[in-house]
C-alpha cells in the first residue's frame, strides 16, 4: 500500500476531498460486496491457524521450532535416499509404516509441545476469544478449525518426510513393478500417518486448551506424552525381561503386549501391528490384544476431541 | 411493564421490530427509521439465583445510544444476549429486526462488538489481526485487508498499524479494538466501557471517535458506560438499568432538562445578592463563595444581570454548568444542585 505513506497521516479526516487525490480523507466507506458464510469462515480460520502452526505470518521466532522440527524430520529421508542413489544397492534401509521411529516421536514430541499452544492458549491467554465468538460462527466452529488446522500440520510433519522417501526411492528404481511395490508399501504408510496426525493433534491441542499460559501447555504437553511413552517403554521391558532373561524365541508376556496401551505413541504402533504391519517396532506385536489398541486408539480420540470441545463450550464469550 | 421508545436523532415514530433491515447502506438514514434493539420482559438468571436481568423491556432507536448503570447492573449480559451467545431465560430481544435466540449469527453479521477487556494478541500486528478479523466477520481476503486498513486509518492509526500490538499503549490498543468492530462494516456497534483505562486526553479522543461513527458513519453505535458524565456528551439516548432494571429510557435532552445551573460569584455582598435574587424568585442556593440558581432560558440570565447590576456588586464569574447525569439517579440529588461541585463545566 504505497497510497498510505502519504504525509498527510495527523490530519483529521473530516474535509472530503473532492477527488480520490487525499488518501486519508476519503471518509467511511461501507462495503456492500460478497459475504461469506460460515462454512468459509471457518476454512478461512483453518488456514491461518495453520500457517500459525509454521509461524508464518508471525516473527523470525515463531519459525524457529516448525523449521528445525521439519528439518531434522526429513533428514532420515534424505539420507535415505541419498545412500540408495550413491551405493546403487536399490535397497531403502526406512520402512514407510515406521519412518525412524525414535526420530518421528521425538520431533512430534517438540512439535507439537510448542505449536499446540500457539493455536489455542495464545487467544486464550490474550482473551480474544470474545472476538471470535461475536462474529458470525457458531461455538463449536472455532475448536473444529482449530482441529482441522492442526491435523493438516501434523500430517505435513509425518507425510512429507514419506513422499521424499518414496519419491527418493522411485527415481533409482527401475520397471513398473518396483515402482507399483514401493506404492503400495507407502499407502498404508500414509493412512497410517494420518491417524497418528489424527491422535496426537487432537490430543495436543486438548492439552493445550487447559492452560493459557504458553509454558504451562507445552509443560502439560511434553509430560503428558514424555512420562506416559516412558513408563509404557519401562513396562514393555519389565514385561519382557522381568523374570530373568527370556528364553530366546518365547512369546513376550501379556505385561509385554498390553503396557503400551498407555501411550498414544505406543496405542499408534499396537495398532499399526494389530492391522498387520510387520515392521519390528515400539512394542512387541500385540498379538490376540491387538483389538484393544484399536479400541484405545478411539478412546483417547474421543478423550481429545470432547476435551477440546467440552473447554470451548466453557469459556467465557465477553 | 415499563416501556420507552426513543425518537432516535434521525428516526421518526414507531416501527415494529419485525421491519426488515435495509440492504447495504450507510447506516440508517432519515425516511427508514427502525427500532436498532428492541427487548420485552426479558430476563436473565444465572444458576445460583443470580438474576442478571430483570424484566428489561426497551427499544432502541438509530444513533448513538449510552447504556449506563454501575458495575454488575447487567450491561454485559444484556449484550452477551443480544449478540445471541447467552440465551435469555425468558422474554425476547432482537437486533435490526432479528430474533436473538433465533438467528445469532445473522445479528453477529450485522453487528460490531467491543469487549470491555483487552482482547487484542501481542505478537501480530495491527493490520494483521484486523485483517483476520475481518476474514472472521466474513469479508473476502482482499477485502478484509482493505477494509482493515481502512478502519484502522479512521481510528487514527496510520503508520504504526504495522507494529507489533504489544508495543502499543492503552490508547492505541483501544483504538485496535474499535477497528475490529468496525472492520466488518456493521449496522450496529455494542461498544462495552470503550474508555477504560484511558487518561483524560485519551478519553476525550476516544469520545470523539465514537461520536463521528455515529453522526459521520451513519452507524447505530451503543455505548455501555458506567461513567454518566462521560458518554452524556456524545449519546443521542440513554438507557439506565440498575440491577438488571430499567430505570430510564429516553433521550438526552429530556435527561438533562432542568439541570443546568447558573453559577454566580460576585467579589463580596454574596448575601445581599442572594436576597435579591430570592426577591426575583430564583431560589439561590450558596456554593463555595459562590451562588447557584436554576437556568431557566434567557430569563434567567436578565434576571441576575439586573441583580448585580442594581446592587453594583463586583461580578467576578458567571458560568452556566450542568450536572452530571449521575446525579439525576441519586436519590439525595433532590435539590439537584447541591452536589452541582463535581459537575461539568460549560
Amino acid at each position: 500500500m504505497s497510497a498510505d505513506s502519504a504525509p498527510a497521516a495527523g490530519l483529521p479526516a473530516t474535509v472530503a476531498a473532492g477527488h480520490g487525490s487525499v488518501i486519508h480523507d476519503i471518509g467511511y466507506r461501507a462495503y456492500d460486496g460478497q459475504r461469506l458464510g460460515r462454512a468459509q469462515i471457518v476454512r478461512a480460520l483453518c488456514w491461518y491457524s495453520l500457517r500459525s502452526a509454521f509461524g508464518i505470518g508471525r516473527g523470525v521466532k515463531a519459525k524457529i521450532v516448525p523449521v528445525i522440527t521439519f528439518v531434522i524430520m526429513c533428514l532420515p529421508a534424505v539420507v535415505d535416499a541419498a545412500i540408495i542413489a550413491l551405493s546403487r544397492t536399490h535397497t531403502r534401509q526406512i520402512s514407510y509404516d515406521t519412518y525412524e521411529p525414535h526420530v518421528r516421536i521425538l520431533v512430534l514430541l517438540i512439535f507439537i509441545a510448542a505449536q499446540a499452544p500457539e493455536l489455542v492458549s495464545r487467544d486464550l491467554r490474550s482473551h480474544c476469544l470474545p472476538l471470535y465468538f461475536a462474529r458470525p460462527i457458531r461455538r463449536i466452529d472455532y475448536p473444529a478449525a482449530k482441529l482441522a488446522a492442526f491435523f493438516i500440520a501434523c500430517l505435513a510433519m509425518i507425510e512429507i518426510p514419506l513422499l521424499l522417501l518414496y519419491v527418493g526411492t522411485v527415481t533409482q528404481v527401475h520397471g513398473g513393478s518396483a515402482i507399483w511395490s514401493e506404492t503400495r508399501a507407502l499407502i498404508p504408510g500414509l493412512l497410517l500417518g494420518a491417524a497418528w496426525a489424527l491422535l496426537l493433534s487432537a490430543i495436543g491441542l486438548a492439552l493445550a486448551s487447559l492452560a493459557g499460559r504458553r509454558a504451562f501447555a507445552t509443560g502439560a504437553i511434553a509430560i503428558f506424552f514424555f512420562l506416559s511413552l516412558t513408563l509404557a517403554t519401562l513396562l514393555t521391558k519389565i514385561g519382557e525381561h522381568g523374570t530373568g532373561p527370556a528364553p530366546p524365541g518365547s512369546a513376550p508376556s501379556a505385561l509385554a503386549r498390553l503396557s503400551g496401551l498407555i501411550s498414544p505413541f505406543t496405542v499408534l504402533d499396537g495398532l499399526r501391528q494389530w492391522l498387520g504391519g510387520t515392521t519390528p517396532g515400539e512394542i512387541p506385536n500385540p498379538g490376540h490384544y491387538g483389538v484393544l489398541y484399536g479400541l484405545m486408539f478411539l478412546i483417547f480420540l474421543a478423550a481429545g476431541v470432547g476435551g477440546l470441545i467440552a473447554r470451548y463450550r466453557k469459556v467465557g464469550v465477553a | 411493564m415499563r416501556f420507552a421508545y426513543f425518537d432516535g436523532r434521525l428516526g421518526q415514530g414507531n416501527v415494529t421490530a419485525d421491519q426488515p433491515l435495509r440492504a447495504g447502506g450507510p447506516g440508517q438514514l432519515p425516511g427508514a427509521p427502525a427500532a436498532v434493539i428492541a427487548t420485552t420482559a426479558l430476563t436473565k438468571r444465572y444458576p445460583g439465583a443470580v438474576t442478571a436481568l430483570d424484566a428489561l423491556t426497551v427499544t432502541v432507536g438509530p444513533g448513538i445510544t449510552g447504556l449506563v448503570g454501575s458495575n454488575g447492573a447487567g450491561k454485559s449480559t444484556l449484550i452477551k444476549i443480544l449478540l445471541g451467545l447467552l440465551p435469555p431465560t425468558s422474554g425476547t430481544a432482537s437486533v435490526l429486526g432479528t430474533d436473538c435466540t433465533a438467528d445469532g449469527t445473522r445479528i453477529r453479521m450485522l453487528t460490531g462488538y467491543m469487549p470491555e477487556h483487552d482482547c487484542l494478541p501481542p505478537d501480530v500486528t495491527a493490520t494483521e489481526f484486523v485483517a483476520h478479523l475481518g476474514r472472521m466477520s466474513g469479508l473476502p481476503a482482499t477485502a478484509a485487508k482493505e477494509r482493515a486498513a481502512d478502519s484502522l486509518r479512521h481510528v487514527g492509526l496510520y503508520e504504526e498499524r504495522y507494529r507489533q500490538v504489544g508495543t502499543y499503549s492503552t490508547g492505541m490498543k483501544q483504538r485496535v479494538k474499535l477497528a475490529q468492530a468496525l472492520v466488518g462494516d456493521p449496522r450496529l456497534l455494542l461498544l462495552d466501557e470503550p474508555t477504560n483505562g484511558l487518561d483524560p486526553a485519551g478519553r476525550s479522543s476516544m469520545l470523539d471517535l465514537i461520536s463521528r461513527i455515529g453522526t459521520e458513519f451513519g452507524i447505530s453505535v451503543v455505548v455501555a458506560s458506567h461513567l454518566l458524565g462521560e458518554i452524556e456528551q456524545i449519546c443521542d439516548q440513554l438507557v439506565a438499568i440498575e440491577g438488571g432494571r430499567l430505570l430510564r429510557a429516553d433521550t438526552i435532552s429530556s435527561f438533562t432538562q432542568s439541570s443546568e445551573v447558573l453559577l454566580i460569584e460576585v467579589e463580596e455582598g454574596s448575601q445581599q445578592l442572594a436576597t435579591e435574587l430570592a426577591r426575583r424568585g430564583l431560589e439561590p442556593v450558596p456554593y463555595q463563595k459562590a451562588l447557584l440558581v436554576r437556568l431557566a432560558g434567557e430569563a434567567t440570565y436578565d434576571a441576575v444581570r439586573d441583580a448585580v447590576a442594581d446592587l453594583g456588586l463586583p461580578l467576578n464569574r458567571m458560568e452556566q454548568r450542568r450536572h452530571r447525569l449521575e446525579e439525576l439517579f441519586s436519590d439525595e440529588a433532590a435539590p439537584a444542585f447541591e452536589t452541582a461541585g463535581g459537575g461539568d463545566v460549560r
